[in-house]
């Protein structure tokens, strides 16, 4: 132990402290900043045409998308498309809340408008490329930021539609909790969408995996609850009646065929037909 | 060089004999149609007619009459598309001058019944005829609500039940139903529903309705009271947006038409308290949707509905014929999904359909408040051909 001390206190005794070079020290630190700064202006240099080229494409594209979309709409309502299609699908189950010229002329649009958003990020991942030597984390998420609004576009979409869908079904069934069961269902869609768009934006990580997958269960957990509880004797009526119906359908061999027509009304009820 | 013959030669294949009533009968089970066959024969010369039917005759009584087979179609609606492109063609084949159409349990019509119904076409030269049936004040209440009162209102149309499943057809009318037909066929929509009062009013064909009295309705196929009201309300509102231009047209109203067969009351034990409570529950969660479809004076009507007490709970005859229109332009304008609309409609049906019961239980005849209703759909039409024009304005 003393010869360790010892041998610390001669190290400590002979120790020259190096030589202080103040024209070296500004000299590494305006070489360091002048290499940034090329590094940023070699970035700023690749990556410019490609931001020119997205907005030459998204404008240039956006432009031809509003002319086609304006002759498309003229002349469908010179042809009467409307009048046409309807007098042919009278009863067709997809029924969009536009007119068929309308959404004809807005998915013209906003096709063409999408393809102007493709060649320009295409060619802006090109120039990116060329200067890929100088990463900068932000600009990845460029790119899946048009798949990302997508997604929560489509899935704003898809959860409003069924939340809709849910709480007629549900009001028309004669739930009481119809309005719990469809703001249930919306945020369902809602969380499944803010997890898929995180995800594609790659960020998180296992965090939105795993946050989701609790959000996920608990709601779903919730509603089952909920239905489970409180209309139990409503599935238990709804599965009874579809046995019986199945087994009266199993016996006459002729039971789809023929609509069986009602009996003669006995009893005071109601027949809407 | 050799030429193809654009003429046929007939003279190889005999001619089948005139007939002069198609009789078509819709699928059901052998004792009924022993029964129709009964009440056929008991009405017409056998040799006059043919009859087309899906139905197996083996068993009944009846094994002299001249059958042809045809399939059977498994449609939601009891009249199918492909039964009156099979009755036209089978018409044609045989050269019958006028078609009977008897729907599914029509054996309980009486026989006179079909007897007037088919000399509405084979003597009185008219091109369609269809019947007015009496039923108990219970039934028919779509028909009552709905399809009765908008009919009349927009194409002046005069038939009590635009979309009975008996009719009788002139040739040409049955030509023109087929031509129909055979468009929704072609696109594969075999459940599509074909409205023949429409289509002769069109194309100004002569309508005669005819008293057939007592008569036991078909229940439709699909059990669900939500989704068949759906598919009819939602083929009716499609065919008054493919009609637009006609019925827009200033059309005079049909002459008064004597008073129409009176069903006996309905008895005060009808619960009208599930409907009336269905009707509360969706105004307080459909208030929303509603509000995206109705005008302000509509939603206050509701609003002052809702909290009235089943006993007296009433739906007003203007009310639920803004109710209508309103949901009639929302489906034309697409304000929201048109099967959300439909869907949307059913509770307020249920509502008038609970104002009518009581209506009706404190003494007025039936026939009085479905007149009255329908009446206040024709004095509505302006609002609705101004809505249909200018779909943006509530003209409350």
């Amino acid at each position: 132990m003393n010869k360790f001390l010892a041998t610390m206190l001669q190290t400590i005794q002979n120790y020259t402290p190096p030589p202080v070079d103040n024209g070296s020290i500004w000299q590494h630190m305006s070489e360091a900043l002048r290499q940034s700064l090329f590094r940023v202006l070699s970035l700023l240099i690749a990556v410019l045409p490609g931001i020119l080229a997205i907005f030459v494409a998204l404008t240039l594209f956006t432009i031809i998308g509003m002319v086609l979309s304006a002759a498309l709409r003229r002349g469908l309502t010179f042809l009467k498309f409307d009048e046409r299609l309807n007098k042919n699908r009278a009863n067709a189950d997809w029924t969009p809340s536009s007119s068929p010229t309308e959404l004809v002329a807005r998915v013209s649009f906003w096709g063409c408008a999408l393809l102007g958003l493709i060649i320009g990020v295409s060619a802006f991942d090109a120039s990116y490329a060329t200067g890929a030597a100088l990463p900068i984390s932000m600009l990845p998420y460029l790119t899946h930021a048009v798949g990302a609004i997508l997604l929560l576009i489509a899935g704003t979409l898809v959860a409003r539609f069924l939340a809709r869908s849910v709480l007629i079904g549900a009001v028309n069934a004669q739930l009481q909790y119809a309005r719990f069961l469809s703001l249930g269902v919306k945020w369902l869609v809602l969380v499944l969408t803010a997890a898929m768009v995180l995800d594609h934006l790659q960020v998180g990580g296992h965090v939105v995996e795993i946050a989701f997958g609790i959000l996920f269960g608990g709601i779903v957990l919730t509603l089952a609850l909920a239905v489970g509880l409180g209309s139990r004797d409503l599935v238990s009526r709804s599965l009874e009646s579809h046995v019986e119906r199945t087994s009266d359908r199993a016996y006459p061999p002729q039971a789809d065929a023929a609509p069986n027509p009602v009996e003669p009304i006995h009893h005071e009820s109601i027949r809407h037909f | 060089m050799a030429t193809a013959n654009s003429i046929p030669d007939t003279r190889s294949t005999p001619a089948p004999p005139k007939t002069g009533l198609l009789v078509s009968i819709a699928a059901m089970p052998p004792e009924q149609v022993e029964s129709v066959f009964a009440g056929l024969i008991a009405s017409f010369p056998a040799d006059d007619l043919v009859i087309a039917t899906p139905n197996d005759i083996a068993g009944t009584s009846y094994p002299n009459l001249r059958v042809v087979s045809t399939q059977a179609t498994n449609a939601v609606w009891p009249v199918a598309p492909a039964d009156f492109s099979d009755a036209y063609r089978i018409a044609r084949e045989r050269d019958a001058r006028a078609i009977l159409m008897l729907g599914p349990g029509s054996n309980s019509l009486a026989p006179s019944a079909l007897r007037d119904l088919a000399n509405a076409v084979l003597t009185s030269h008219s091109d369609l005829a269809t019947p007015n049936y009496t039923l108990p004040p219970n039934a028919g209440m779509v028909n009552s609500a709905i399809l009765y009162p908008l009919t009349r209102a927009l194409f002046a149309s005069p038939v009590r039940f635009p979309l009975a499943i008996d009719l009788g057809l002139s040739v040409r009318m049955a030509e023109r139903m087929a031509s129909a037909a055979q468009r929704t066929i072609a696109l594969n929509q075999n459940d599509a529903i074909l409205w023949p009062t429409n289509e002769a009013l069109v194309a100004g064909l002569k309508i005669d309705e005819v008293d057939v009295g007592g008569r036991m309705l078909p229940q439709p196929a699909e059990p669900n009271i939500n989704a068949i009201l759906t598919l009819v309300t939602g083929s009716l509102f499609a065919e008054v947006e493919a009609r637009a231009a006609f019925w827009q047209r200033p059309r005079r109203l049909q002459p008064e038409r004597p008073p129409r067969p009176e069903s006996h009351q309905v008895g005060r034990d009808i619960d009208i308290v599930p409907m009336v409570e269905a009707f509360r529950l969706a105004f307080s969660n459909l208030r929303e949707i509603w509000s995206l479809v109705l005008a302000p004076n509509s939603l206050l009507g509701l609003k002052r509905l809702s909290i009235v007490e089943p006993s007296d709970f009433r739906m007003p005859e203007n009310l639920w014929a803004r109710i209508v229109f309103d949901f009639l332009v929302a489906y034309r304008v697409r304000t929201i999904n048109r099967g959300h609309l439909l869907g949307a409609l059913i509770p307020l049906y249920l509502a008038w359909v609970a104002g009518h019961i009581n209506v009706i239980a404190s003494g007025t005849s039936p026939e009085t408040h479905i007149e009255a209703v329908a009446a206040a759909f024709e004095v509505d039409k302006p609002y609705i051909v101004s809505r249909w024009r200018w779909p943006d304005r509530f003209n409350s």
